[in-house]
């Protein structure tokens, strides 16, 4: 069905866009979790969990008690599950998705029977396999089974697993060996350190971070990672804690940039009764771009660059930081913007040719008294701050209309001028609006910005 | 007092440039009082000719020419001076358009010196100056050219005009060409700036806030007057007044073009009007062979001589030339239009209305004052009318003959959909937002539909977006063929307009559409595809080889009372034109009990009639319950009866489009030429704001002279009602023919009918179930298909001696083609045994024997569709080895035998449906029947009986919904149950409560109370049920088992098990 006929049933229907990709890193966060039921866990398709509980039940007070507890904890992460369990994969997949509540659990050695009653979809065969079957009157796993092997096998044999009836009857049953491969967890980065004596001295804090911060980086380095955000804790004698937080601009796994970043947080870390333990944890790890280094890197100013630009974020606020970039607009005051201060290339391209722009702008302009011809003549003289100016020379007019789509609409076409007074000074001066658009109001001029 | 001409303005025939149509433009400019205004558009014509009606209205002079973009150099305006000019010109753009891809164009500056004879060029100079490719060019051109070269100049307001203006000026002067001011006008008026803002974003694909320096900076892009352009130029007024002269250079008007008709059928020695009235003789001899009626004799008379007047014979020897051969091959065609049902068009056997049974029309079929050439619409059988079309490119040749654009305007989805997107809006609401149009037309976004469609209407930017839209709507979006409009021309066709390429290789069509061709009085016929007509050809070919009777179109027995019996009892599925629900209703009121009564028949259902309030009138008056009257003027106003010839025919109630034209011209006294304006207006005032105007003059004009004004209005709503579909007499009258023939068929030969209509789907209303189903009900004999007595084509078998019985054809498996199940017809022989047999005589893939199984083909060999399918699996997919062909080998002989379970009745109902689209052995509804009658519902044979006004419940399977236009948001919903069909009506404001199950069901439960009128028989749905869920409980379980238990999940159910009915049609 297609949304917008989903709409026309349901016209307050809540939507959200799909995204497996997402669904999929979540189901594999959730396998990592169900590691603490069984090591032997894996993910299924894109919507189930396989875990391979030999051996773990007891730890759990029993088969029934473990899905039991599988099940109400990931309801209480609003994860509704529908657990089973048998012999086999393919018999646990068909309990927990097909058997009603109480059947979930097929007692060892009797999959056979609690199969027969379900539905062949449960054997995990394709849609188009399933209706095949149905349409020879096989709609039961048991009325299947009872059929000749020869004869299935002569009409249900394909490459494709899910097309092979006989091959998943015999997972099912236990009659075919079927292995899980189950899911490493990631590597967690984290560096701790326990001292013997309290430390008091912020040399010693500084010193902890010093180790700390050079074995995280050869591990990082070891496993091509770098680290953009870093937590350093220390954990006082008296059970408080302290806490400081970098990031960087760049995946690194430089231990000294970590260090003086740090450095310009450690100061202000009270060690209190003294600190008896510590932690570096990487809270966001990336995969390492592997740049050749450059034999003369070190005489090169840029590579330092980030390094600064972290520095006096870390020190400034990360707002404090930023650099300028075009934007394209016709309207002067929004032809650019502060973006914050990293290493990606600036844009390029220059616009398109528009007449000269000043190198300073008034933010915001400022209203001037002047003289001009109607209707779009440049002005004579104008007044700025008390100060009259007669103008010698004048270019123009370059009519800019607001931009008719943002709300406030910036008001008033504008007619610019580039001026030069006698004094040979130049501006930018604009008329808001025409002469003769609105007969309640005259046209107000205004000044923009100054060349040179 | 200065005079200025624009002679750069891209219309909106520059796609995504231009923000204003061509008629806009030339409006405003006429009210400037410019000299005259140039359309240049981008490598094309395709708006010159709306400019130019558009100027014959608006008085002012309309240049044609082009902007050419060159790969090359720069963009030039061409204006030719004079008709060899403007050929040039057509052949220019032909020639970039055929050797670049559908709509765009390459041209190089060595194309434009080769057709720069006759021209006008004016360079238009690069953003930033000096350009040395820019002076490279023009000094190129000056040598190479001898015609005029100018130089544009432009005061665009970007802060270096005068700078620019005077560097323009210096290089006037060193290359000695002269500058020519221009705006660059891209909309004709400055409110236009953010439609063509949001037209420059949706052509970069960006939206608006993000398109920065792609947008211009202002909004001075528009038509300005004389004095205005003289201030800017100031300095430079020769700029101005050189506009002024090159308009005056043009001598050059589309009018030149008119009436170039081709001269192939003529034959030497004779003048095309000898020749037709020759041609007229002898067919009026071949259809009148026991005399021509003096009636005939006369209109004939009348007509040719009218012909002759205007030079019209070679219209109609062009049209007769084309029937001819299709009548020659055997293929079934009928003309209709404005000419076709003149007595002449019968004895050349364009059409087949015999004008001697029916009082034909108002003898209007051409008239000398309308100044138009004639229109001949020709409809040919859909499945051959490729052969005419190439009958036409070989008689004419490519480059006289060619198919008519069709221009693709923004409608109410698509606008707002653009526009939505180019102003930031979020995919999700845009979409929302397209689904408040209303219609398939949309015409606007009601409000109430906003807000149900979850969305704030005083929202800003929606406002905002929807104000855009609506501007949108109408605009070109681009050219594409007309389905079979051809233009023919005797001159060369690409030196009368500009010749692209279609999508489809190898096809190409001009860039005017044709009302373009029709206002410049060139000629268009229109060769179109019309399934009856294979429907009906076929049944002929059917009657003539089954039963030996030998009929055509005109030699069906005419006025047969049976036939009007079967029509007066609404039994008319499949009959052409009157089978819908709402034409059912319609003959039961109607009867018909004569031809003419199938004429009005055909034309009363419609938007016109209907918008008009003119049906409930005119079915009074038939029933003598209102006396007829005819509407009448003031004494002092002239003839009081003036109306009555132009209404007796229909008891005083227009009814067809050329009542309401004759009324206007009549009643409201409107010339000829503005009655025309008028029709023309009907197909297109939406688009354009001419409809106040028309309605004050016609109905003011008809309330000035006495007339009623309620009827004055209600006459103009029918013609707003006619807008998209105006429907003629004339056509009407073709159209009863077709429907006539088809009812005459059904009625004697239902088998045959049944046969041709099932052999010639997909057309129609009716799916082959109901055609099935209808049959049967008539008494035919319906076979299964089957594999060894099918063909492909449905066919028909001697049964018990004189009676035909229908076989299904393996067509009417879902999903099989013609060139997969040919081998297993040819190698048939006398008949295959089993599979393996099949297999390896046919030679078929076991993919396909698995189709034919699960559609249960293999009766004749004992086998249901289980056995066969259990069977067919076996089959080794390899193909068969050349050692067993000899020997009846039988690989699965050794196998032991497997006990299916048996397949149930109701699930080989349900497979027959997935399979076939229909069940011979019952229909679904009928195992339901005990579960239905438990929640107290009625069959379709019990409502058709129930008493008017009692309450009832029933069920089905949605056969079709419907919601038209005209019924203001009712919607119309047929079931069909074992016993019948049940049309059920739901109100608005049932529709909101249910509206999920009336949209979303395929089987339905509806409570509602009866409403009856003669022999019609309503439901008025007061409370809806889904049930579609029960038709799960066919496939596989037994249908009578108690109520459906949830056993298991419904996620992990093959999806086609859930789609056993084929989905209903739905009809807006």
């Amino acid at each position: 069905m297609r949304l917008a006929d989903a709409r026309a049933l349901l016209p307050g229907l809540v939507t959200r866009p799909a995204d497996p990709e997402a669904d999929l890193r979540a189901l594999r966060q959730l396998v990592l979790w169900c590691i603490r039921f069984t090591p032997w866990s894996a993910a299924d398709g894109d919507s189930g969990i396989l875990l391979d509980i030999t051996g773990c039940a007891h730890l759990h007070g029993g088969e029934e008690a473990m899905i039991d507890a599988i099940a109400s904890r990931l309801s209480a992460f609003g994860i509704e599950a529908r657990p089973g369990l048998a012999d086999t994969p393919g018999a646990a997949w068909a309990v927990a998705r097909f058997a009603d509540g109480n059947s979930r659990i097929a007692a060892p050695g009797c999959a056979r029977t609690a199969l027969a009653p379900l539905p062949v979809e449960a054997l995990r065969i394709t849609p188009g396999t399933s209706a095949a079957l149905r349409r020879l009157g096989l709609t039961t796993i048991g009325a299947l089974a009872g059929i000749p092997r020869a004869a299935l096998s002569r009409r249900f044999t394909s490459a494709e697993i899910g097309e092979s009836v006989l091959l998943r009857l015999d997972q099912a049953f236990g009659d075919r060996d079927e292995p899980i491969s189950p899911l490493t967890p990631p590597p967690v980065f984290l560096e701790a350190l326990k001292f013997s004596e309290p430390l008091l001295e912020p040399g010693g804090l500084e010193m902890a971070a010093d180790r700390m911060a050079a074995a995280l980086a050869t591990r990082l380095r070891a496993a091509q990672r770098g680290a953009r955000a870093l937590s350093l804790w220390f954990f006082r004698v008296d059970g408080t804690t302290a806490r400081c937080d970098i990031a960087t601009s760049q995946a690194t796994c430089n231990a000294s940039h970590f260090l003086r970043l740090f450095a310009e947080r450690l100061g202000t870390v009270d060690p209190g009764f003294g600190v008896e333990a510590a932690a570096l944890h990487a809270t966001c790890v990336e995969p390492l771009e592997d740049r050749q280094p450059d034999l003369l890197e070190r005489s090169r100013a840029g590579g330092d660059l980030g390094l600064l630009v972290d520095r006096l974020a870390t020190r400034l606020g990360a707002d404090a930081v930023f650099r300028l970039e075009p934007v394209d607009s016709h309207i002067p005051e929004r032809a650019q913007r502060a973006v914050a201060a990293g290493l990606t290339a600036s844009r390029q391209d220059a616009p398109p040719t528009l007449a000269p722009r000043p190198f300073r702008l008034l933010a915001p302009p400022e209203e001037v008294r002047a003289g001009a011809e109607t209707p779009d003549g440049p002005p004579l003289f104008f007044t700025w701050r008390r100060t009259f100016h007669r103008i010698a020379r004048a270019a123009g007019p370059e009519r800019i209309s607001p931009e008719w789509w943002i709300r406030d609409g910036s008001g008033d076409v504008r007619d610019y001028y580039r001026v030069e007074d006698t004094e040979g000074h130049r501006y930018w001066l604009y008329r808001a609006g025409l002469y003769g658009s609105d007969s309640n109001r005259s046209p107000r001029w205004f000044l923009h910005g100054f060349y040179g | 007092m200065t005079a200025y001409a624009e002679l750069q303005t891209t219309s909106n025939f520059s796609f995504l440039r231009g923000g204003s149509h061509p008629e806009e433009l030339v409006e405003r400019a006429a009210e400037l009082k410019l000299a005259a205004i140039g359309i240049t558009d981008r490598n094309t014509l395709a708006g010159v000719v709306r400019a130019h009606v558009a100027a014959r209205h608006a008085g002012i002079r309309v240049l044609v020419g082009a902007r050419l973009d060159l790969a090359d150099g720069p963009s030039l305006l061409c204006y030719p001076r004079d008709r060899a000019a403007y050929g040039r010109l057509c052949r220019l753009l032909t020639l970039g358009q055929r050797r670049a891809a559908k709509g765009s164009c390459l041209l190089r500056l060595r194309d434009i010196l080769d057709h720069a004879g006759g021209q006008i060029l004016i360079a238009i100079p690069p953003a930033a100056l000096p350009d040395r490719n820019f002076a490279a060019a023009v000094t190129r051109l000056r040598h190479e050219t001898t015609g005029p070269l100018h130089i544009a100049a432009s005061m665009p307001y970007q802060g270096n005009d005068r700078a620019r203006l005077n560097q323009l000026g210096n290089f006037a002067v060193r290359t000695g060409l002269p500058i020519v001011a221009t705006n660059d006008v891209h909309y004709h008026v400055p409110g236009r700036r953010p439609l063509q803002d949001v037209l420059t974003a949706i052509r970069e694909h960006v939206t608006v806030p993000e398109a920065g320096y792609l947008l211009a900076a202002n909004a001075e892009r528009h038509l300005k007057a004389a004095d205005e352009m003289t201030r800017l130029f100031r300095g430079h007024e020769e700029a101005v007044q050189n506009s002024v002269e090159i308009a005056g250079q043009c001598t050059f008007s589309l009018d030149e073009l008119a009436y170039d008709y081709p001269d192939e059928p003529v034959p030497d020695g004779m003048t095309a009007q000898q020749y037709l009235e020759q041609l007229t003789w002898k067919g009026a001899a071949w259809r009148f062979p026991g005399g021509v009626p003096d009636k005939v004799r006369q209109n004939l008379g009348r007509e040719l001589s009218l012909i002759g007047e205007l030079d019209y014979a070679r219209y109609f020897l062009t049209v007769h030339d084309i029937v001819r051969y299709a009548r020659e091959r055997g293929i079934l065609c009928q003309g209709r239009g404005s000419a076709a049902n003149s007595a002449v068009c019968y004895c050349l056997a364009i059409t087949s209305v015999n004008p001697a049974e029916i009082d034909l029309l108002f003898e209007r079929f051409v008239s000398a004052a309308r100044k138009e050439p004639p229109d001949i619409d020709i409809d040919f059988e859909h499945e051959r009318r490729e052969e005419v079309i190439q009958y036409l490119y070989q008689r004419y040749g490519r480059d006289r003959a060619a198919l008519a654009a069709t221009v693709i305007t923004y409608r109410a989805r698509s606008a707002v959909r653009e526009v939505g997107k180019a102003m930031g809006l979020s995919e999700d609401t845009t979409a929302a937002l397209a689904g408040t149009a209303w219609g398939s037309h949309g015409d606007g976004f009601p409000e109430r539909r906003i807000r149900e469609a979850g969305l704030d209407p005083d929202d800003p930017l929606l406002r905002l977006t929807i104000a855009l839209a609506n501007q949108l709507i109408g605009f070109p979006r681009h050219l594409s063929q007309h389905v079979g409009g051809f233009v023919l021309t005797r001159s060369p066709l690409n030196e009368i307009v500009p010749i692209g390429n279609a999508a489809m290789p190898e096809r190409t069509f001009v860039e005017w559409d044709k009302d373009d061709l029709h206002a410049l009085g060139l000629m268009k016929v229109d060769v179109l595809a019309l399934g009856m007509l294979t429907c009906l050809r076929k049944a002929f070919d059917l009657l003539r080889a089954c039963k030996g009777i030998d009929r055509d179109l005109a030699t069906v027995p005419s006025e047969d009372p049976d036939v009007y019996d079967m029509l007066c009892r609404a039994d008319s599925i499949g009959v052409f034109q009157i089978e819908s629900r709402a034409q059912m209703n319609m003959l039961a009121r109607l009867k018909p009990r004569s031809f003419y009564d199938l004429v009005i028949e055909i034309a009363i259902v419609r938007p016109g009639p209907i918008q008009g309030d003119m049906v409930h009138p005119y079915l009074r008056r038939r029933e003598g319950l209102e006396e007829v009257i005819y509407p009448e003027p003031d004494e002092q106003h002239g003839d009081r009866n003036e109306l009555r010839n132009v209404l007796e025919k229909t008891l005083g109630v227009p009814l067809f489009q050329e009542q309401a034209m004759q009324i206007a011209i009549t009643a409201a006294r409107f010339s000829a030429d503005e009655a025309n304006a008028l029709r023309h207006s009907m197909a297109t005032f939406r688009k354009r704001g001419t409809l106040p105007l028309l309605k004050d003059k016609m109905v003011g004009g008809m309330i000035a002279r006495g007339y009623d004004p309620e009827l004055a209005n209600r006459c103009f709503s029918q013609i707003e009602g006619f807008g998209e579909y105006g429907f003629p007499e004339s056509h009407s009258a073709s159209f009863a023919l077709l429907a006539y023939a088809s009812s005459w068929l059904k009625c004697h030969h239902p088998e045959i009918f049944a046969c041709a209509l099932l052999n010639s789907q997909p057309m129609g209303f009716y799916a082959p179930a109901q055609i099935v189903r209808d049959a049967r009900e008539h008494g035919v004999e319906i076979r299964p298909a089957d594999i060894n007595m099918s063909l492909w084509d449905n066919s028909l078998e001697p049964c018990d001696g004189r009676h035909l019985a229908l076989r299904l054809g393996l067509r009417q498996i879902d999903g099989a083609s013609e060139s997969d199940l040919a081998p297993v017809i040819d190698a048939r022989g006398r008949g295959y045994r089993n599979l393996e047999e099949m297999r390896r005589r046919s030679g078929i893939p076991v993919r396909t024997i698995e189709r034919l199984a699960n559609a249960d083909a293999f009766g004749s060999m004992g086998l249901d569709r289980r056995q066969a399918l259990w069977q067919a699996r076996a089959l080794d997919n390899a193909a068969p080895l050349p050692l067993f062909d000899a020997v009846d080998y039988c690989e699965s002989d050794g196998e032991p035998e497997v006990a299916l379970p048996a397949m149930p009745l109701s699930e080989h109902v349900v497979s027959d449906y997935r399979t076939l689209r229909l069940s011979l052995r019952a229909h679904p509804v009928s195992f339901l029947r005990e579960r239905l009658t438990g929640l107290k519902a009625l069959s379709a044979r019990e409502i058709r009986q129930a008493k008017d006004g009692t309450g009832a419940i029933t069920a089905g399977i949605v056969l079709a919904r419907q919601r038209p236009a005209s019924a203001s948001g009712v919607v119309f919903m047929t079931l069909e149950d074992e016993t019948g069909i049940v049309n059920a009506i739901i109100w608005p404001g049932v529709m909101e409560k249910f509206r999920k199950t009336v949209l979303g069901s395929r089987l339905v439960l509806i409570e509602g109370r009866i409403q009856r009128a003669d022999t019609i028989v309503h439901l008025i749905a007061g409370r809806l049920k889904d049930l579609t869920s029960w038709l799960d409980l066919l496939s596989g379980e037994d249908a009578t088992a108690g109520p459906e238990t949830p056993r298991h999940t419904t996620t992990h159910r093959h999806p086609r098990n859930l789609r056993v009915i084929p989905k209903s049609r739905d009809f807006r």
